[in-house]
């Protein structure tokens, strides 16, 4: 079992296939994303799609990020990562603490509940827009710093879904932590709000970093909500800022937006990295065993 | 540590921080009150008893004390739009028809005036007369004449008495008090009133400084809700669809209407107007076809990565970088870049292929595009939870049977598998729901094309129902918010009975006793 | 338990009470709001503010939008709480928004109504009445690359022979493309070219709605023109604007068709503004869109008590000669306001885009280009005509006679907006 030969074929047949899947689905995923990076290289500020070699190579659109007074792109920034991360922390907690009863109290409705959240998602958001749309400005008319064209009041919308959207993420994990660890603690006398608190949350401190990363990625990104609420361009968001570009009356230049959309997404590796040791970590095995 | 949780200081941090979030909402209860958002203040009121109740008292409440801040977001920002969208899916709400009642019979009084036959105009001055009434000083320069007037008087002024500008227009005139535009601009009360003229014709004061002759020509009646023509005596009543028309001419109405309840003619219009009904079931099974392929394939290939990255080989911090990049990018950027590389003559697909396939003319090579794209986009994200779900399951599983001597194929097969399946189906079935309502890649990547709009056909072959209601409801030409409204609803009725179907069929809902 | 509860609420209600007496204002009286989009408005604020009194006793606000299509969005979806008293719009907002009472008439006096063409009047008028001011125009015209073609074209089948001769030689990507505006908008003066109108203006400006195009005429110049022997495109005009301008740029495409809102792209890569309107095959010129951005007044304006300063404001900034020759020399499209377009600010591109319109320019007419009551609307209809004869290979004139049926479709139904 233990001579050199067996061990190389074993690496080859445990880990060559690993390489071969993770190295494919990396082209795939690069593929278009390589065009991007041409795209926010290219200077007359259309999509580069015709060759994999860029034409010109030209700084201008991220210099243009940077340097136009016109463009905030730094308080865009800023103002992204302010609402991402809490965002974030805010869901995080909410759907937590939700999973976290659903799974583990028993009270009437139990079923019933989980299942209308389920459910309440499913619906069509397209119209129901409007009417968030129409509460806000409402909101607007006896409280402006939180109604509509504000980013507390974004904020506020953002978490109407923090219930719902990864409960049953959540749930499934706190279903698979053992339950003789919290009544254990139940017999030495610990309220629910202890177990959550001083078992639970620990204990899934790396499915809460997958939430969080999730929500961090999903409010980046949206931009239908956000470009009504942001309408103050030193307010604005990194996503709703860059539309300018491209949804014009009449013009599109995709260099800038190519350009920001690359600068978007950096923060989102960063935080996807940081969070890798929990997001991997193994978690019940260490608490059964601890 | 259990300090925190337990005795007095967590008593008076609890009591410190729920007075003073109650403090803010009902201080804002207050303002709403009196803006007169009754809807607003009641649901706040609402909200700081419930949390009061809850955290204050122990009976009963404990799980509420876990739901009470997501239910209120939900409540506020989901249930409330989902709650209006039901109600307007019974109303005539569509273009024409978006205003209130009281709005229309403002605005239709409004646009009911013509100007006289030369579109006369003249110079004002707006003030008060010495009883307090709004009053205008005219310059009729070309007949050189000036007059006061107000709703019921008008008096002409001898030039003598006037003081006037280098423009000969009048700007003083015995007891007339004018008033200064910083004034006026505060209290635009002068633009309401109709100042007396020559017979039916009267003047508006449409700016602060120009005076337009109108007559009325459209009259309404509060005691018996008519519109009458002034001119010809056409009577026109609100017809109970939201508009006043001509009884004998239904054909014939005044526009703006209002937004009135229909009830369920917009449910009906589903089966009884063929345009809407006719490829109603062919995209439906478009539709879910297109969420179960897209969740399929994106699962799959984000199990897969998850199984070949669960092992610590090299570069895998690398390959996680990478992977996440998909989801990371915004999806406006990606799915247009998408559609770029699907360019018959440019696109970088065909050039690589060697090929000159048109992908979006041709139905099939449209939606294995949008397949291609759908897991493009999800797979990273399925790989994600993936992972996570399979660090959730207990190693001492596997390892129970290794020893039993289970091999690796077994291992996955028997235990692996369906423990995932445990934990990831209700997931699955939230991406379902999500890819059938996926409007965003539809809209953006095909349009729902190829469609032969020569050929008149509403429903392209890559529309999927959100698609085609949107196409439906939000056409250039009008609107029908009532009939998408509709629509959505019985969107929800689809995606959720499949949902919960699904749920019944993977036994999730069995894990809650 | 129940003493508990009570105590608590009590000591919160009392701190509540004491701290919430602050009731906010609402809507600032006096002040009017205008919403604009992404390059109008930053332009609008810098002009209104140079000039503070436009309306005494006013104060001007200028909220601006991301993008057009957050403009579009939030105006669909604002009410009178918060919605504009004046929003600088596309022609097209104004019959549904008039239709919906969102939109209030402004009476303009003779002399002010001079000032512009009687056209540009047509797609901000609803039943008869006008509901805003013409701002700017945008429209396209076609540039040719003189150092691929030494003079401007005669026809539409010069253009074809010069294709056709140099293709290989020169290796050309395309011979005409549309880079600005769309397969559809962009491409009309295309259509028009070969023979396809979508409606003719008499020579007294009002809409010609009897004569409409000859499909059989229309589709025989398709084939001759744009395909080859065996009814495949022969690559002179492609289905698709993708790549058009870097084409262009790049000298791989003679003629291309641009929209006046980029030219700038156009000098700063060297070119010269050689700019025409796409010359038809028996040598006038295709028709192209000029469409009219407009300052429309809306009724909320009269909910936030400002309805006379917001029409003021229109008179004396938007309708006026120097009020656009201000903006404009900011903004950079052509003034719609005929006292403002004989300014000496204006340049080389704003001047060709100005003459190619003179030669062949129609007005953008919302209630037949947005009807559907053809079967489906010229935005839709006209792409769908190339994808279907240029790749699909279907037979051009067969194709023809739905698209001009289509299109005198939605003319008849859309004669009674006008």
């Amino acid at each position: 079992m233990s001579t050199q030969k067996l061990t190389i074929r074993k690496w080859f047949r445990e880990n060559l296939w690993r390489h071969a899947v993770a190295l494919g689905m990396s082209i795939f995923a690069l593929f278009p994303l390589y065009l991007v990076v041409i795209s926010s290289l290219n200077p007359t500020g259309s999509l580069q799609l015709t060759s994999f070699i860029p034409r010109e190579i030209s700084w201008n659109n991220y210099k243009l990020l940077f340097t136009s007074p016109a463009i905030p792109f730094l308080s865009w920034f800023r103002n992204s990562l302010v609402i991402a991360i809490a965002v974030a922390i805010f869901s995080v907690f909410i759907g937590a603490s939700s999973a976290f009863a659903f799974s583990r109290l028993r009270f009437k409705g139990r079923k019933q509940g989980v299942q209308i959240l389920l459910l309440v998602q499913m619906f069509p958001a397209i119209l129901a827009l409007s009417a968030v749309y129409v509460i806000m400005e409402r909101v607007y008319k006896f409280a402006p710093n939180l109604g509509l064209g504000s980013q507390a009041g974004l904020l506020l919308v953002y978490l109407g879904g923090a219930m719902g959207v990864n409960i049953w993420l959540l749930k499934g994990f706190v279903d698979s932590i053992p339950v003789e660890l919290d009544e254990a603690a139940k017999i030495d006398g610990a309220s629910p709000m202890q177990i959550y608190w001083l078992i639970f949350v620990p204990l899934a401190a790396p499915v809460l970093a997958v939430v969080a990363l999730l929500s961090f990625i999903g409010t980046l990104n949206e931009y239908i909500l956000a470009r009504l609420f942001l309408v103050e361009m030193e307010s604005r968001t990194v996503a709703v800022g860059l539309q300018q570009f491209i949804a014009g009356q009449y013009s599109q230049n995709w260099g800038p937006f190519a350009a920001g959309s690359i600068l978007l997404s950096i923060p989102i590796v960063a935080i996807f990295l940081s969070l890798q040791r929990y997001i991997v970590s193994g978690l019940t095995a260490g608490s059964v065993k601890g | 540590m259990t300090l925190f949780f337990k005795g007095r200081f967590a008593l008076f941090a609890k009591i410190v921080i729920l007075s003073i979030v109650s403090a803010v909402l009902l201080m804002l209860c207050q303002s709403a009150f009196a803006q007169r958002e009754y809807a607003i203040a009641g649901f706040l009121l609402l909200a700081v008893l419930a949390m009061n109740y809850v955290y204050l008292t122990n009976k009963r409440t404990v799980p509420f004390k876990f739901f009470l801040p997501g239910t209120l977001f939900l409540v506020a920002f989901v249930i409330a739009p989902i709650i209006f969208t039901v109600v307007m899916s019974s109303y005539n709400y569509k273009t024409g028809n978006i205003i209130s009642k009281e709005e229309a019979i403002e605005r239709v009084s409004a646009l009911g005036v013509e100007p006289d036959e030369n579109g006369t105009t003249f110079d004002i001055v707006i003030g008060k007369a010495a009883s307090g009434e709004w009053e205008i000083l005219v310059s009729d320069i070309t007949n050189n004449r000036y007059f006061l007037s107000t709703k019921s008087t008008i008096a002409d002024v001898p030039i003598s008495d006037l003081k006037r500008n280098e423009f000969q227009v009048a700007t003083e005139a015995p007891g007339f008090k004018r008033l200064s535009a910083e004034v006026l601009s505060q209290d635009e009360g002068y633009s309401k009133i109709q100042y007396k003229y020559l017979g039916e014709y009267f003047i508006v004061a449409d700016q602060p400084e120009v005076g337009a002759v109108f007559r009325q020509t459209l009259k309404y009646h509060p005691e018996n809700d008519t519109f009458i023509n002034l001119q010809n005596g056409q009577v026109y009543r609100d017809n109970g669809r939201g508009n006043y028309a001509n009884p004998s001419d239904k054909a014939q109405y005044l526009e703006p209407g209002w937004r009135a309840p229909n009830w369920f003619s917009n449910y009906a219009k589903l089966v009884t107007d063929d345009k809407v009904r006719g490829p109603f079931i062919r995209v439906f099974i478009w539709t879910v076809i297109f969420a179960v392929l897209t969740v399929l394939t994106s699962f799959a290939f984000g199990l897969l990565l998850a199984l070949a990255l669960n092992k610590a080989i090299r570069g895998r911090r690398m390959y996680r970088s990478i992977l996440i990049l998909p989801y990371a990018m915004p999806s406006l950027m990606s799915i247009l870049i998408w559609a770029g590389m699907f360019d018959t003559e440019f696109g970088a697909i065909n050039n690589i292929l060697g090929t000159h396939i048109a992908w979006f003319s041709d139905a099939n090579f449209a939606r294995a595009a949008v397949i291609l794209v759908s897991l493009w986009l999800g797979f990273p994200y399925f790989y994600l939870i993936s992972t996570g779900a399979l660090q959730a399951i207990p190693s001492e599983l596997n390892e129970a049977a290794a020893i039993d001597g289970a091999n690796g194929r077994q291992i996955f097969n028997k235990i692996t598998l369906p423990l995932l399946f445990q934990i990831l189906a209700p997931l699955l079935i939230a991406s379902f729901a999500f890819n059938f309502n996926n409007f965003n890649l539809i809209y953006l990547l095909t349009g729902g094309g190829p469609k032969e709009q020569l050929e008149g056909q509403i429903a392209g072959a890559t529309d999927i129902l959100i698609s085609y209601t949107y196409q439906i409801a939000f056409g250039s030409n009008t609107q029908d918010l009532g009939l998408a409204s509709a629509i959505s609803v019985i969107i929800f009725f689809l995606v959720a009975s499949i949902s919960l179907y699904g749920l019944r069929k993977s036994k999730v809902l069995e894990t809650f006793g | 338990m129940k003493n508990r509860f009570m105590k608590g609420f009590a000591a919160v209600a009392a701190v509540a009470f004491v701290t919430g007496l602050a009731v906010t204002p609402a809507h600032a009286a006096g002040e009017i709001v205008v919403w604009a989009d992404e390059t109008r408005g930053p332009n609008l604020a810098k002009v209104i503010a140079a000039k503070g009194d436009w309306v005494a006793g006013y104060t001007i606000k200028v909220v601006t939008y991301s993008s057009f299509d957050a403009l579009k969005d939030a105006f669909d979806k604002a009410s009178g709480t918060t919605g504009p008293d004046i929003v600088v719009a596309a022609n097209d907002w104004v019959p549904t928004a008039a239709k919906s009472g969102k939109l209030a008439p402004v009476t303009l006096t003779a002399s002010q109504k001079a000032n512009f063409n009687a056209t540009q009047f047509f797609d901000l008028s609803y039943k008869g009445k006008l509901y805003g001011i013409p701002v700017d125009i945008n429209n396209v015209a076609m540039i040719f690359n003189t150092k691929l073609v030494s003079s401007a074209p005669k026809s539409f089948g010069d253009m074809v022979d010069y294709y056709k001769a140099n293709k290989v030689s020169k290796n050309l990507k395309a011979g005409l493309c549309i880079a600005g505006g769309g397969m559809s908008w962009g491409a009309h003066s295309v259509f028009s070219a070969l023979g396809a109108d979508a409606y003719l203006m008499t020579k007294k400006g009002t809409v010609n709605t009897v004569q409409s195009f000859n499909p059989s005429v229309f589709g025989a110049n398709v084939k001759k023109y744009l395909l080859d022997a065996n009814g495949k495109s022969n690559g002179f005009f492609p289905a698709s604007d993708t790549g058009c301008k870097d084409n262009f740029l790049a000298g791989t495409v003679p003629f291309a068709v641009i929209g006046n809102w980029e030219w700038k792209d156009y000098v700063a890569k060297g070119f010269e503004m050689n700019l025409m309107p796409v010359p038809s095959v028996n040598g006038g010129y295709g028709h192209m869109f000029g469409s009219v951005s407009g300052a429309l007044l809306t009724t909320f304006a009269d909910k936030h008590g400002v309805a006379a300063g917001a029409k003021s404001l229109l008179v004396n900034f938007f309708a006026s000669g120097a009020g656009q020759a201000a903006y404009q020399a900011v903004e950079g499209r052509p003034p719609a306001a005929k006292e403002a377009s004989s300014s000496t600010m204006l340049s080389a591109g704003q001047k060709g885009f100005g003459s190619a319109a003179a030669l062949a320019g129609i007005p953008q007419i919302g209630a037949f280009l947005n009807n559907n009551k053809g079967g489906a609307n010229y935005w839709d209809s006209a792409p769908a005509y190339w994808t279907a004869v240029l790749i699909d290979r279907k037979n051009p004139v067969i194709e023809a006679r739905k698209l001009a049926a289509i299109w005198k479709g939605n003319v008849a139904s859309g004669k009674s907006d006008l």
